[in-house]
């Protein structure tokens, strides 16, 4: 599904994040991308929803190469990218059902898919009961799963989470993860970029470790593997 | 399922997205009700002197041609010339490149209009042979601008005694109405572009107030044009109404000055309302919704960058 070919990054200020990366993604897969900061976690996450692009090599999910898309093709790749940010990013004057209903407004959905897709990512995320309150209402790890239900509103095929958890207690952001698996199991593909060691020993999936801007080890499921295509 | 799949019927999300636009572009003027009052103040003042002195700029125009129109050469005529050598004179005269018009003025006609003018004071003069005056010819130039040139000219022909044509008057009105148009088009052009600076910054607000939500219709996969339309739509609204308000008070106030201008300074022939109302209306208002739709563009370019 994501195949990432000879990736490299230099940053304008001359920061090399990332050097000649291979890497693949299955359809369906839950993978974690693990690292010190500055590994290039971030930058490989930004560069699969097409934020930056890369100096050199081609990143193609189901075969169309991103890095040659159109300026207006940009928007149509994001609709197929729920993203999962560390700090929220909620629109706090609006309620829990309105943040959700948001992400599938801006891409001209109906108000009939709205007012049936969006009960759906809630109660997915366990969050049926509280659709009419605000996000400053909420706990936080209520907060990341009304994230949650954002990202997979628009039953996109890959999530993205970039340090999902970075913000809750251990027992709270083992909840998020619950959730997460369960959108895995209906066959979304995960990528989930963390610091946190035990959630990765013990979710027991995929792990890509960075290091220095390469793939250190690429072990699935307590296996080390060819982290090529 | 295709990375670049999108759906739904084009017409019905066309007008939902319409809907959408106009609804969002509304909520913000009244979120941010007084910014957005401030921002049609800032038009409305703009556009207020803009106008005002565009209807100055009009006039002046227009008082300048019709002075430049009177301007005209009086050329005066040998004494020792006759009848047919005049007529001659007229004739080349009147074949000049520049020259529109040539009018003889006999000497009897001159003297006839100065008692017109003076009265009493020149009564003995009008018996035959005790008239002062001379011949004359009055010449007008195709351009006004010509004047000094073609008055050169008619100094070195033959059969001409002296020419006239208040030089210096003249050619300081020319340089004066010249003045005044560059410096209203240079100020024009300068306060236009503080308008549109100023409701940039205004919408830049408004735009950072919401930068949380630009952020994540980009993340989700809203298009370029769906996350400026509701911002382009408040700005050209406020500009728009920024532009009313001027238009409104500066058509009445220049119906009311010209009405006065009538009965009070009848010499001074303002442009008629009508004509200039028109103009300004149609400037101020393509100016406004110019204003504000590009500075809204300009102030949200930053934002869309990802």
């Amino acid at each position: 599904m994501i195949e990432i070919q000879e990736v490299s990054m230099v940053y304008p200020n001359g920061v090399n994040a990332l050097k000649q990366v291979d890497m693949c993604v299955e359809r369906g897969d839950f993978v974690f991308v693990v690292g010190e900061s500055g590994a290039g976690k971030s930058t490989l996450i930004r560069l699969i929803c097409r934020e930056y692009l890369p100096s050199k090599g081609s990143i193609k999910i189901h075969g169309r190469d991103i890095t040659r898309l159109r300026r207006w093709e940009v928007p149509m790749l994001r609709r197929n990218i729920g993203v999962v940010f560390q700090d929220f990013r909620l629109l706090n004057n609006r309620t829990v059902f309105e943040n959700v209903a948001f992400a599938m407004q801006v891409i001209g959905s109906s108000g009939r898919d709205i007012r049936r897709r969006v009960p759906e990512a809630l109660e997915l995320v366990g969050l049926s009961d509280k659709a009419k309150m605000k996000p400053l209402e909420l706990s936080g790890g209520e907060q990341q799963r009304v994230c949650l239900a954002r990202a997979i509103v628009n039953q996109p095929l890959l999530i993205i989470a970039d340090e999902p958890t970075g913000n809750l207690d251990p027992k709270t952001a083992m909840g998020i993860m619950d959730a997460l698996k369960n959108i895995n199991i209906r066959g979304t593909t995960v990528i989930m970029a963390t610091h946190a060691k035990e959630i990765v020993d013990t979710m027991r999936q995929r792990v890509v470790v960075l290091g220095g801007g390469r793939i250190v080890r690429d072990e699935r499921r307590g296996e080390y593997s060819h982290h090529g295509c | 399922m295709s990375v670049m799949s999108g759906g739904g019927n084009t017409l019905i999300m066309a007008v939902r997205n319409w809907v959408y636009y106009i609804k969002e572009a509304f909520s913000s003027i009244i979120r941010n009700g007084w910014m957005s009052f401030a921002s049609i103040g800032v038009v409305t003042v703009t556009l207020f002197i803009l106008g005002s002195f565009m209807l100055l700029n009009i006039n002046v125009e227009h008082l300048t041609s019709e002075i430049k129109n009177q301007v005209e050469i009086i050329a005066y005529v040998d004494e020792g010339l006759v009848v047919d050598e005049v007529d001659k004179l007229r004739v080349s005269l009147i074949q000049m490149e520049k020259v529109e018009e040539v009018r003889f003025v006999s000497k009897q006609e001159a003297l006839i209009r100065l008692q017109s003018q003076l009265g009493e004071l020149v009564e003995g003069y009008s018996e035959d042979g005790r008239n002062p005056l001379r011949d004359s010819f009055e010449i007008r130039t195709i351009i006004p601008e010509d004047i000094s040139e073609v008055a050169a000219s008619l100094q070195a022909m033959p059969g001409i005694a002296r020419v006239d044509y208040g030089t210096e008057v003249v050619e300081k009105l020319f340089r004066f109405t010249g003045a005044v148009q560059w410096i209203g088009l240079a100020f024009m052009i300068g306060l236009a572009l503080t308008a549109m600076f100023l409701i940039a910054n205004t919408i830049k607000l408004t735009v950072n107030a919401r930068s949380r939500e630009i952020m994540i219709m980009k993340y989700v996969g809203a298009t370029e044009w769906f996350i400026r339309w509701p911002f382009l739509i408040e700005g050209v609204f406020l500009g728009t109404i920024g532009a009313l308000i001027p238009v409104v008070i500066l058509s009445y106030l220049y119906g009311q000055t010209v009405g006065w201008a009538k009965l009070n300074l009848y010499f001074l022939p303002l442009v008629s309302p009508e004509i200039v109302i028109e103009q300004m209306v149609r400037t101020l208002f393509v100016l406004g919704t110019f204003i504000g739709g590009v500075g809204s563009l300009i102030s949200i370019r930053r934002f869309l960058k990802v």
